[in-house]
């Protein structure tokens, strides 16, 4: 009963850890306002936490710049398994208009598996909570699979 | 002929005078066989622990039968209506002291084997202990004040010798100066009012001195009451004398520092109880119960303030020990049955678990070199034992319950609430409140040496510290698990220890009567009324079968299997979380720690840091101001 | 048998009524009913009233991380302690009139002052336990987490010496200590609600709610924004839901303490009611209990949704030292009001 509960649980209660790795900001503010009485992801159960160690998905913004990449990755690493990572805008997918820059890293795909990519500059909050609910269910087939 | 004389040894009615006698015998062989360490750590266990042995015998005749002992020296009785001889006497009040005495200096003395093995000197260190030792037991047995004032100064030397005794650390001379002469002021002030008494009784034997003095007071006897009480305030090291305790502590070795206030303090604490309820009869006037008890209220508080605001471990623990015995002072003066029991019991755990956080703080002295809390942290992982057996000395100092320091405040918050009740002022009620108070802001206090001496971050400096050795454990297991008892037990401590210590004070003829045969008529059993429901057994139980529950389901639901293996990518998996960060030095250490409660209070802190100037000039002065204060009072309201 | 049977009760005490298994469905019904409340508040739809069953079970689900710096025994037990604690002071808070033998001679096992005291062991579990990680947010909320819990000492004390005073008045003492009594005298007399100069300390009190349990705004030691969560930031998986269960079972703990102080006499409604139904024997105490549980813990909602969840919409999150200001001022006063009004005898 316990494990049923807790698979039923795990696509419901989906903690969010926002990493800005070199972000304009348009999208940390887009990712907020999802937050808002307007589109109030919260009805899905998601909340933003402060410590990667209370989260389940990673939502990247930004298009991870050389001074950024270590600690997006050492933040990811400390996220406990079964963890999701969202990209959200065009800039950790491909770079964006800071493709080709001196300073630029990314894509975040060449470092670590990402779960979900969320396009758009940026992307609307409707295609945000579109993406993010993926990941629940990404996030919940994962907890099954760490069963086995 | 032989035989007889040793059954007539055997009498109960010598084991006071043994128990003394012990200790300057063992301080005397010492001196003349100490060269050999064995020898010397035998001697020294012998004294401690025979004595210790001989007063619990006496636990059976005095607490429980409710004897009292007199016993004249040479068999020097009273004659002509004079009692001259040199007493002894011991009630259960006496006794009770003389446990905590015997108790904190046998624990202490095996502290002592291992942790001062690597000093020189440790003879002298062993003479001065038993010294020590010896004066307190002879104050708290002594039947005649000048006995007591010779006492006091003994103990009072051997006290600034042994807080000098590593003059090599910094400030110990210092400390040992300041004591002295703040000390010697004390002591005078014990000499001028025996002399007063003396020359108007024309006798020192307490119990005649009470039938003598109480009732007739005039001006040269209010005077000799102003200038006792604060000699033994001094020794108590009640406000406005705490900074010595702070200095004496910061600068002595531990077991020395579990001396000074498990049992210099309690001295002082006897003294001020054998003069205001059984020399001078003073407690039923409500001047001089508000006088005790808002000097034990300002103990309490500034001192656990003055706690807040140190950075180093002893000095900190040092104030927090006279603010637990502001604590005991406030209960005591309240002139209530309850009050004294809860104040005494209160002494008594007082003993044990600053006994022990003085014990632990020098285990972290002898392993790291230093008490400062800005230079230590996580030390939970080095030194796994000494942190529990911290944390139950820090947790029964702040009151959590179950251990015994919640057990004696509750029933002093319960004896203040009801005196304020009884007498229907407001005054007693915002004395509980003060204790209550008080005992969070220490709990605070203790927050933060958890956190910058135990857990935390461990500098570089520290990572050599291992355990301690089995010897010190020992010791410090030894309290702690008193500790523990008396907070689970608390129905059985008061009505073996503590009520019997308390009924005495209100039963004073019994004291004379016993010393002195003079019939006088005794009044009947004390009534000790708690209003409040507390049983600690129930509770640990109930706890036990729900942290067990908890601890099945949590085990069974894979609580911790599910942990990965920590030898697969220790990097940045297991570090810490610096915001993405690599892992760096960071410590919070105890002068962070509070800001909001200190902020607030940013006032008051600044007063007391330029009151507390640290120069003996004004601390004598602050004593001669006491003085002068206690005076003018007494004359006024006597 | 006799010890048998009380370990029995014992244990049912404990995992089912009003032990584990009551605290567990009413704290986290409570955490979730706040949330839903402070979302319609602020016009949102809200999670679901069970999020915060859905928040633990995922926890449970979580792999847990112990940093290597942390002390690991400390680490994992100090959720499991502070746990325990609470759930073993939930069974001194009464429910009316409902009868629990825990021993001794009288109906308690601890008086209100002990309790405010145990209270504080759920506080120091979470500070020893964020402390044991070694990380300097620990360190920082664990200062702000002491902080507040001094804050909230006083008001609470003035508040519970001026019941004490109030509903001993007519004892032999003068001074009732006993939760039981306490609501005993409210079946008796009316609630202490309804008493003009306890409504101050009533008013003090629901303030002190929120700050004890550590809800916004005064979430200061938990602030996920600027400590990352505070002593929580090293906590993952099975360990953190602890905590966050703890958290919930601790406005339960606190609300019902509430409801048992102020709203005592409600209990005696819910028999006259059952009385009117023309119920007798069995079934009518049958009836009270269940009554009296299901009247508790609608209480305990409203006053969570008046002293948790309002609060919460209407307010941004204070600085440290303004919360320690606002309790030790405004707080305070208002239960020392209500201390000196009960003393001279209104």
């Amino acid at each position: 009963m316990f494990k049923k509960l807790i698979a039923e649980s795990t696509g419901k209660s989906p903690w969010l850890f926002h990493i800005n790795a070199g972000s304009c900001n348009g999208c940390d503010i887009e990712l907020v306002s999802v937050l808002t009485p307007r589109y109030d992801a919260e009805r899905l159960g998601f909340k933003l936490t402060g410590s990667p160690r209370h989260a389940d998905i990673v939502v990247v913004t930004g298009p991870v710049t050389e001074q950024s990449l270590n600690r997006v990755l050492r933040s990811i690493e400390q996220v406990p398994d079964p963890k999701c990572i969202v990209t959200m805008g065009s800039c950790p997918q491909s770079g964006n208009v800071f493709r080709g820059s001196y300073s630029v890293a990314g894509p975040l795909s060449k470092y670590v598996h990402v779960d979900v990519d969320v396009a758009g500059c940026t992307p609307k909050p409707e295609a945000v909570i579109d993406g993010l609910y993926l990941a629940t269910q990404i996030l919940a087939q994962k907890r099954k699979e760490m069963k086995k | 002929m032989s035989h007889i004389n040793l059954i007539h040894l055997l009498n109960p009615q010598h084991f006071p005078i043994f128990t003394i006698m012990l200790y300057f015998l063992g301080a005397f062989l010492i001196v003349l066989f100490g060269k050999n360490r064995i020898l010397r750590n035998c001697i020294a266990f012998i004294a401690t622990g025979l004595s210790l042995t001989l007063l619990i015998l006496l636990v059976k005749p005095i607490m429980i039968n409710g004897g009292v002992i007199a016993y004249w020296m040479g068999n020097r009785v009273p004659a002509g209506g004079y009692a001259i001889g040199i007493a002894l006497e011991v009630d259960a009040l006496g006794l009770f002291f003389g446990l905590l005495v015997a108790t904190a200096v046998f624990v202490s003395c095996l502290y002592s084997f291992s942790y001062m093995s690597e000093d020189d000197n440790e003879p002298q260190y062993y003479t001065l202990f038993l010294m020590l030792a010896g004066g307190v037991m002879g104050l708290v047995f002594s039947g005649d004040l000048f006995n007591m004032f010779i006492m006091v100064e003994i103990l009072t030397f051997a006290a600034v010798a042994l807080t000098a005794f590593r003059n090599r650390v910094t400030g110990a001379l210092e400390a040992a100066f300041k004591y002295l002469v703040v000390g010697c002021i004390g002591s005078t002030c014990i000499l001028a009012g025996t002399i007063l008494l003396y020359h108007q009784a024309h006798t020192l034997n307490l119990a005649q001195l009470g039938t003598i003095i109480a009732g007739n007071l005039d001006k040269n006897t209010i005077i000799a009451f102003a200038l006792l009480f604060i000699g033994f305030c001094t020794k108590a090291f009640i406000v406005p004398f705490h900074p010595l305790a702070a200095d004496a502590h910061g600068a002595a070795p531990a077991p020395v520092s579990v001396l000074i206030s498990g049992v210099l303090t309690k001295s002082g604490i006897y003294g001020i109880i054998r003069l205001a309820y059984f020399l001078f009869q003073l407690m039923n006037l409500g001047a001089v119960q508000f006088w005790l008890v808002f000097l034990g209220s300002v103990s309490m508080f500034v001192c656990v303030t003055m706690a807040l605001a140190q950075h180093d471990f002893k000095r900190l623990l040092a104030f927090h020990s006279i603010s637990q015995i502001g604590y005991v002072l406030a209960a005591v003066g309240l002139s209530t049955a309850l009050g004294a029991s809860a104040g005494l019991y209160h002494a008594m755990n007082h003993t044990l678990f600053k006994g022990l956080l003085f014990l632990t703080a020098g285990a972290v002295l002898h392993e790291t070199g230093t008490t400062d809390l800005g230079k230590l942290g996580g030390l939970s992982k080095k030194m796994p034992w000494t942190t529990v057996l911290f944390l139950i000395g820090a947790a029964s100092i702040s009151g959590i319950p179950p251990f015994n320091g919640f057990a004696s405040k509750w029933l002093i918050y319960q004896a203040t609430y009801e005196k304020a009740v009884e007498t229907g002022n407001i005054g007693f009620a915002f004395v509980t409140i003060v204790a209550l108070v008080t005992s969070t802001l220490t709990l605070a206090s203790f927050v933060k040496v958890t956190q910058s001496v135990f857990f935390g971050q461990l500098p570089k400096e520290c990572e050599k510290a291992k355990e301690v050795s089995f010897g010190m454990r020992f010791a410090m297991s030894i309290l702690a698990l008193l500790c523990i008892l008396t907070g689970l037990l608390p129905n059985l401590v008061q009505k073996y220890l503590t009520q019997p210590a308390a009924a005495t004070l209100f039963n004073v003829n019994k004291y004379i009567n016993a010393m002195l045969g003079t019939g006088l008529p005794e009044s009947g059993a004390a009534e000790f009324k708690p209003i409040g429901v507390w049983n600690p057994v129930n509770w640990l139980m109930l706890l036990m079968i729900a942290l067990l529950a908890i601890c099945i389901v949590a085990i069974a639901s894979k609580y911790d299997a599910v942990r990965e293996n920590k030898t697969e990518k220790v990097a940045a998996k297991y570090s810490l979380f610096y915001g993405g960060e690599e892992t760096e030095f960071s410590q919070v250490g105890g002068g962070d720690l509070f800001w909001g409660f200190k902020h607030n209070w940013r006032h008051y802190f600044s007063f007391m840091h330029d009151l507390h100037s640290g120069i003996v000039n004004d601390y004598s002065l602050w004593a001669v101001v006491a003085l002068a204060l206690a005076m003018v009072y007494a004359l006024i309201v006597l | 048998m006799d010890a048998v049977l009380n370990a029995l009760r014992y244990l049912g005490y404990v995992l089912i009524f009003p032990g584990f298994l009551f605290c567990f469905m009413t704290g986290l019904l409570l955490a979730g009913i706040d949330r839903k409340l402070v979302a319609r508040m602020q016009k949102r739809v809200g999670p679901p009233i069970l999020q915060p069953f859905y928040d633990f079970f995922k926890l449970c689900g979580k792999k847990t991380i112990v940093p290597a710096a942390a002390n690991k025994t400390v680490f994992l037990l100090a959720p499991l302690l502070g746990l325990a604690a609470l759930v073993v002071l939930q069974l001194f808070i009464p429910v009316f009139r409902i009868q629990l033998h825990l021993g001794g001679a009288s109906r308690d096992v601890a008086d209100v002052i002990v309790i405010l005291y145990l209270l504080l062991i759920p506080a120091v579990s979470i500070i020893l336990g964020g402390a044991s990680t070694g990380s300097p947010y620990a360190g920082v909320g664990l200062s702000r987490e002491m902080v507040t819990v001094l804050a909230c000492e006083l008001p609470l004390v003035l508040v519970l010496l001026g019941v004490g005073r109030y509903v001993g008045r007519d004892t032999a003492g003068g001074i009732c200590f006993s939760l039981n009594q306490i609501v005993d005298y409210q079946m008796e007399s009316g609630s202490l609600i309804t008493k003009a100069s306890l409504i101050p300390a009533a008013i003090a009190f629901l303030l002190v709610i929120p700050g004890e349990t550590g809800n916004h705004p005064f979430d200061a030691a938990e602030a996920e924004t600027e400590i990352c969560e505070g002593m929580l930031a090293e906590y993952s998986g099975a360990p953190l839901g602890v905590f966050k269960l703890s958290h919930a079972i601790k406005m339960l703990t606190m609300t019902s303490l509430f409801v048992m102080l102020f709203f005592g006499g409600v209990g005696a409604g819910v028999e006259h009611l059952v009385a009117l139904m023309g119920l007798t024997g069995g079934a009518a105490a049958a009836v009270v209990t269940i009554l009296d549980i299901l009247v508790m813990v609608l209480l305990c909602i409203v006053v969570t949704a008046v002293g948790i969840s309002l609060v919460h919409a209407v307010t941004a999150r204070l600085k440290i030292e303004q919360i320690f200001k606002y309790y030790w001022t405004v707080v305070s006063a208002l239960a020392l009001l209500s201390l000196v009004l009960v003393w001279y005898g209104l």
